[in-house]
């Protein structure tokens, strides 16, 4: 695949990433705590309906777990972490951009505080952690 | 009244994103991946040249050994000729068995880390695109009534928000991946670590968001 093609294919899934979170309401901070509080299940069945329907896709494709991801000791505490601070600031990583996109100035703090954490953990862990949390494989 | 996709509809904008990435570029995605590859694009640009220079080397050696078998007659010594692509590249991280991928695709490659630029620019547009078809685009310096009642309101909001900020981003690597790599793709390739991944942050952010709404 030629580098054009690649970064044209990459994008087209980047946009509609993109589109698709926020025309669910991903970026929408309300619609997001209605989600977790369970008063409204709509942005909550769309996530495991997408969840069943990729698991479902990838069985039809064969594909087999990667075994790239593996239970280690920063599975829990990281998960924890990650969960507080999607609950408090409204953002997984992909939805801060999309809040800016929308035009929401103040999601900028999240996307340099996860910008931080990533730096900072980097740090952390090459120097006292030394977890080996696997790749995403992208 | 925001008009929302019904659920069933993201429901297959998710699946389409994720198997549709998986089937034109034979491996899944991760945003928290995407932007820890991205914020070491030095290092990752080093490797990608070193891993380059690695792969011109072996087919140099490649076309060498073929040129003296030709030469010689020995079809033995081309057999014994390493292929090209076929040795370990030196970076190795991020490797995945080829077998998982469609046929055209070349797992065992990571993608170039522009590539991943690529991707979180396109979704930020992807975004932009979505606020303004359905005209819900507005500049604005608050995060929404439903923030300031549940969470904070005025200046507070910005180190409140810089504060999830950082433990969003030492969160997801910590535990190797986020709601789009263990949530979705993950679950969807039902990984142990990705179903315990998801049902723990899911779950802590049912209790705090739980905690926002009803105590604090």
């Amino acid at each position: 695949m030629s580098n054009t093609r690649l970064h044209s294919t990459v994008a087209f899934f980047g946009l509609a990433l993109g589109f698709t979170v926020s025309m669910i309401g991903f970026g929408d901070y309300g619609e997001m705590n209605a989600m977790f509080t369970f008063q409204d299940f709509r942005m909550f069945l769309a996530f495991a309906g997408g969840v069943t329907l990729v698991a479902a896709g990838f069985v039809a494709l064969k594909v087999a777990p990667s075994r790239t991801k593996m239970i280690h000791k920063g599975t829990v505490p990281g998960s924890i972490l990650f969960g507080a601070g999607w609950a408090i600031s409204g953002g997984c990583p992909t939805i801060p951009l999309v809040q800016v996109a929308e035009g929401y100035v103040p999601a900028l703090a999240t996307i340099a505080g996860i910008t931080v954490g990533m730096l900072g953990y980097r740090k952390l862990n090459a120097r006292f952690l030394h977890i080996d949390s696997g790749s995403c494989s992208v | 009244m925001t008009e929302w996709l019904p659920w069933w509809a993201g429901a297959l904008g998710l699946a389409f994103t994720s198997l549709g990435y998986y089937l034109a570029l034979g491996r899944v995605f991760g945003v928290s991946g995407s932007w820890e590859r991205v914020l070491r694009w030095k290092s990752e640009r080093e490797t990608e040249v070193l891993d380059a220079q690695f792969a011109e080397m072996i087919a140099q050696r490649r076309q060498a050994a073929a040129a003296s078998a030709a030469a010689s007659g020995d079809v033995q010594v081309l057999e014994r000729a390493p292929a090209v692509g076929g040795g370990q590249p030196p970076s190795g991280s991020g490797a995945q068995p080829a077998k998982a991928g469609p046929a055209h695709a070349t797992p065992q490659e990571r993608l170039p880390v522009s590539t991943q630029a690529t991707f979180l620019a396109a979704a930020f547009i992807g975004g932009v695109v979505a606020a303004l078809t359905s005209g819900r685009f507005e500049v604005r310096t608050d995060m929404g009534p439903d923030f300031a009642n549940l969470v904070v309101d005025g200046w507070l909001m910005w180190p409140v928000l810089f504060f999830g900020g950082i433990l969003v981003g030492v969160g997801t690597r910590m535990s190797g991946g986020c709601s789009s790599g263990h949530g979705l793709n993950g679950c969807g390739r039902i990984e142990p670590a990705s179903i315990l991944a998801t049902c723990l942050f899911f779950g802590t952010a049912v209790v705090m968001s739980t905690l926002l709404w009803k105590v604090i």
